[in-house]
């Protein structure tokens, strides 16, 4: 019997890569979204560039939501 | 004619048995994908563990595939009967029982192959095991997946709490609440596609050892759609205890932190379920909530970690004494598994009313840290904490107003 180190390897810096993408990912939407909604209440302009760059981020976590629940379903592949 | 009726009862027995595994499966893990969203309130106790139970059932039913080698390698298929997968399964009961009771996530895969190792070697000697296989599926991933998943969740929420030290609370509660509560219902949908399948490959086996099913063909349809339901109501009925230990005993779990350790823990789950190399869903959770308080530099309590980190490494051989014991006895022949089944309702009975003593339900599940089992013990009062609480800070008053998530 051997251990699969390359496996592990693999799996541990996915693992990692994939938590800290999406994590930042989150948390940066989290903070745009907060930042335009605080600025447009207090009456200032030029936020639109600063929600759809949040809303981007977010969205693209939920991509990453979508991509994982395609790769948990075995039906897909 | 009496040999068919003694097969038949065995098949029966076999088949029941499994189901309340799969049920101690659903309810043991239950923990794994929500304790963090619970502990958070991101999502409310009952909500959630419906929510986990619908996916469970969900992923159960999505995964068709018939468990590969029930053996997984620990040694020869060939060894499997009906009465080793009987033994193995009362075994891997007992001890998920028990560590239920203790308030001890553990994994039901570990508990499941301890069983079973423990009935091969009554069957067939010591000699029968491969000790290698333990090493690099058991040992080395009850380290690795605590570590790996540790570190991504420590980075992972030292990242969010920096890129969001300047925003206000109402929006990273929110806003975390949300990412949590999905990543949570992943880890409840991979659980049921992979451990859906660990009670229907034993079913189809025995169906099939007894004939009454044809060799090479995938589990039929009411044995998909019964598993689905033992793991289902499992994941329902909560297991608090363990529910309280994983959410509340290891660290207080913030929103932020717990957003990060749920994307931690179904990155992780998903990656070693890709790329080849398996670690329990257990261990992964448990690393994962543990790492994300290393990161956000709160204070852990590492005795209940290493408790937890013991009831792992004891998972095999505590599941391999019970299974090897329940093995002595179902090689008897029918007398011999009516006793076993009589024997198994009274431990689970005993289990049951040790645990009322003090009660977690997922009305009080968030309201301390500590999972108490005898009758003696009482929350322990301590002088320094006392002094602190002194202006009686209403602590239960905590009625969840958030509205869910999902």
């Amino acid at each position: 019997m051997h251990i699969d180190w390359a496996a592990l390897g693999v799996v541990a810096v996915v693992s990692i890569a994939a938590s800290l993408i999406f994590t930042t990912l989150l948390a940066s939407g989290i903070r745009l979204v907060s930042a335009a909604k605080i600025k447009s209440n207090e009456g200032g302009s030029g936020t639109t560039t600063v929600f759809s760059l949040g809303y981007l981020s977010l969205g693209i976590a939920a991509l990453i939501v979508l991509f994982r629940i395609y790769l948990i379903i075995p039906q897909f592949h | 004619m009496g040999t068919d009726v003694a097969e038949l009862f065995i098949v029966v027995t076999v088949i029941a048995v499994a189901l309340i595994f799969d049920y101690t499966n659903g309810f043991h893990d239950s923990a794994n994908a929500m304790a963090g969203p619970i502990a958070t309130g991101a999502i409310r106790p009952r909500t959630a563990v419906i929510l986990g139970a619908f996916l469970n059932l969900v992923g159960a039913c999505l995964s068709t595939a018939v468990a590969k080698a029930i053996s997984g390698g620990f040694f020869d298929d060939q060894l499997i009967t009906a009465s080793i997968i009987l033994a193995g399964l009362v075994g891997a009961i007992v001890w998920n029982l028990m560590t239920w009771l203790f308030g001890l996530p553990s994994s039901s895969s570990h508990a499941l192959f301890g069983g079973l190792i423990g009935a091969v070697i009554v069957g067939a000697g010591i000699a029968s095991v491969h000790g290698w296989v333990i090493v690099s599926k058991v040992l080395l991933p009850a380290i690795v997946a605590p570590l790996v998943a540790g570190v991504a969740a420590a980075w992972a929420t030292r990242l969010a709490y920096r890129i969001t030290r300047r925003t206000p609370s109402v929006h990273t509660g929110t806003g975390f609440k949300y990412g949590q509560a999905f990543t949570s219902s992943m880890v409840a949908l991979a659980h049921g596609t992979s451990d859906g399948q660990k009670t229907m490959g034993v079913i189809t086996l025995v169906l099939i050892a007894a004939n009454l099913q044809a060799a090479g063909t995938g589990p039929q349809m009411w044995v998909i759609m019964i598993s689905a339901l033992a793991i289902g109501l499992g994941t329902y009925s909560g297991g608090w205890r363990i529910m309280r230990a994983m959410g509340k005993g290891i660290v207080e779990i913030e929103t932020p932190q717990g957003a990060a350790s749920g994307a931690a823990t179904s990155a992780t789950i998903l990656a070693s379920a890709h790329l080849g190399f398996g670690l329990s869903t257990t261990h992964v959770s448990t690393g994962s909530i543990l790492g994300s308080g290393v990161g956000r530099g709160a204070e852990v309590r590492w005795s209940v970690a290493r408790r937890m980190v013991f009831a792992w490494l004891l998972t095999l051989p505590g599941a391999a004494l019970v299974g090897g014991l329940a093995a002595l006895l179902a090689d008897q022949g029918v007398w011999g598994i009516s006793v076993l089944l009589v024997l198994l309702a009274g431990i689970c009975l005993a289990i049951y009313s040790l645990s009322r003593r003090h009660r977690i339900t997922h009305a009080n599940v968030t309201d301390s840290h500590e999972v108490l089992v005898l009758p003696a013990a009482t929350p322990p009062t301590y002088a320094g904490e006392a002094l602190l609480e002194a202006p009686n800070k209403p602590k239960k008053v905590k009625k969840p107003k958030l509205k869910s998530a999902a």
